[in-house]
């Protein structure tokens, strides 16, 4: 489990005001304007998204925009990077998943 | 309105300082793709001195609150494409088209990272990660982790973990690879010239580190204990490496192996460790994607972290009213960036004197300066400014 770090030997106490967003439709609390990527570990969720091709997890990796492994579908908006992307109140992120294959098949995504 | 006199692209501590001189003659506007402004400057904490701390983000808070509100700002905006023409520059955005008449290119450093087995399961990130997570976003990278890299920024990183109350439970070796030569010997000159483990003397690694590893030394290397040492609370292990990164879903050990003096790898000496989150750390190098789209030659340069787009010591390019600052002129300290984007300031509203003393405190900065990130990084300058003296 992570956690915020409310208290600080050296920075001090730091207040945050939590508001509700949404995450594969469930209710989850973040701290306002915080990145989605700050948001959704301080819940414990590392997966941000499964990748196209082979289907396996990634989480956020460069947490400042170089990477784009954290790229999450926002208000049905595919590829924002979430480590980019503050929350707000009643925000409405999906995790994307692993591609449908031309000959294999695989299991479609409604925000494809 | 979407015409300026100069645009500036990183809101970093370079663009804001450069930000901060031109305010007052010219309109100008400053872009940045993260959410807040700052740049990785909100990251930065620690101690300088006995009691005297660099806090990155009251910097930045500072550096902020000295722009006037008729300056506009655009973050949370990528620059997708720079084009120059007729001595103007076009800036297409994520926000718009704008158009300037100089441009400031103040873009900053990325992490390199070396890849090994298992650094694609979520919970492997950058240590630069798991240091916004920590001192900006004050959410935890997880509860024990393993920094793989022995060097400046990982050692400043593990500190910050552990003023925010996070267990650090090994910092060793990356696997040895065709791209990855990381060996004891110089894991052990990054130890010797952070001195007497005072927080401060830590982070004056660089210029003044020992050029070559002494007989003394050289003994030290044989004798460094196969298990590692604690120094200032943390654990480091410079004849360990990190083979490989294991968990299902996410991370959850390392299997280490240990090393003889020379880095090479002991059969039948593996040992996992247990841990929620594992920080890469492979150095910093220039991000320049913007400046190579222009029309400008850019030339490697191994001390300032790789490729930066050929510049003068006074910040201008081989194209007129372009300017560089910052990171992307190569990996330096968040003090010389904030001098060179005064400098290049001052170049554009042409005030000589002060360009004069930035040329001066960024001299005895860099002689000074408590975090160098490489030994040759004064080589690595004068070769860049003959470069620029042949090639213009």
């Amino acid at each position: 489990m992570t956690d915020r770090i409310l208290e600080h030997k050296i920075l001090g106490k730091k207040e945050q005001k939590l508001v509700p967003f949404k995450w594969n439709g469930k209710t989850y609390y973040g701290a306002e304007g915080e990145s989605i990527t700050a948001a959704l570990l301080a819940n414990d969720i590392r997966t941000l998204r499964y990748h196209e091709k082979d289907g396996s997890g990634r989480g956020l990796y460069c947490n400042i925009g170089h990477c784009s492994e954290c790229r999450v579908t926002v208000e049905g908006k595919r590829n924002q990077r979430a480590c980019l992307t503050p929350i707000y109140k009643n925000m409405e992120i999906e995790q994307q998943t692993e591609l449908p294959h031309l000959i294999k098949g695989g299991r479609p995504h409604e925000s494809l | 309105m979407n015409h300026f006199d100069t645009i500036i692209i990183g809101a970093g501590p370079a663009g804001m300082t450069a930000g901060q001189v031109l305010q007052d003659s010219q309109n100008i506007l400053i872009i940045d793709e993260y959410y807040h402004y700052g740049g990785r400057l909100l990251g930065q904490l620690y101690e300088e001195t006995k009691g005297k701390w660099w806090n990155g983000i009251e910097i930045a808070q500072k550096l902020y609150s000295d722009i006037s509100e008729k300056v506009s700002f655009k973050l949370g905006t990528s620059v997708y494409n720079v084009e120059h023409r007729n001595q103007g520059f076009d800036v297409y955005t994520t926000s718009g088209h704008f158009q300037s008449n100089y441009l400031i290119v103040s873009t900053g450093g990325k992490e390199k990272s070396t890849p090994l087995p298992g650094w694609d399961l979520p919970g492997v990130m950058t240590v630069g990660a798991a240091q916004v997570l920590t001192n900006f976003q004050r959410v935890k990278p997880g509860n024990k982790g393993v920094i793989i890299g022995i060097n400046p920024l990982s050692m400043v990183i593990a500190l910050e973990l552990g003023y925010a109350y996070i267990d650090v439970a090994k910092i060793c070796l990356p696997p040895n690879n065709l791209i990855n030569e990381a060996a004891p010997k110089r894991a052990l000159e990054t130890l010797i010239s952070l001195g007497n483990s005072a927080p401060s003397k830590f982070l004056s690694f660089g210029s003044k580190m020992a050029e070559k590893v002494t007989p003394l030394q050289q003994l030290a290397l044989q004798l460094f204990p196969k298990k590692g040492v604690h120094a200032l609370g943390l654990p480091i292990s410079i004849k360990e490496r990190v083979m490989k990164i294991n968990g299902q879903h996410k991370v959850e050990s390392v299997t280490i192996q240990k090393t003889n003096a020379l880095g090479e790898i002991i059969e039948g000496t593996e040992k996992e460790i247990e841990c929620d989150f594992v920080c890469i750390s492979d150095g910093l190098s220039p991000v320049n994607e913007v400046t190579s789209l222009l029309d400008l030659k850019h030339v490697y340069i191994e001390a300032l972290g790789g490729y930066v787009p050929l510049h003068h010591e006074t910040m201008k390019t081989e194209i007129e009213n372009l300017y560089v600052a910052g990171n992307i002129t190569g990996i330096e300290n968040a003090k010389i960036a904030m001098l060179q984007g005064r400098l290049a300031a001052n170049q554009i509203i042409k005030n000589n004197i002060s360009s004069k003393e930035i040329l001066e405190a960024i001299a005895y900065e860099r002689q000074h300066a408590k975090v160098t990130f490489h030994k040759d990084l004064l080589q690595g300058r004068n070769t860049l400014q003959s470069m620029w003296m042949q090639h213009s």
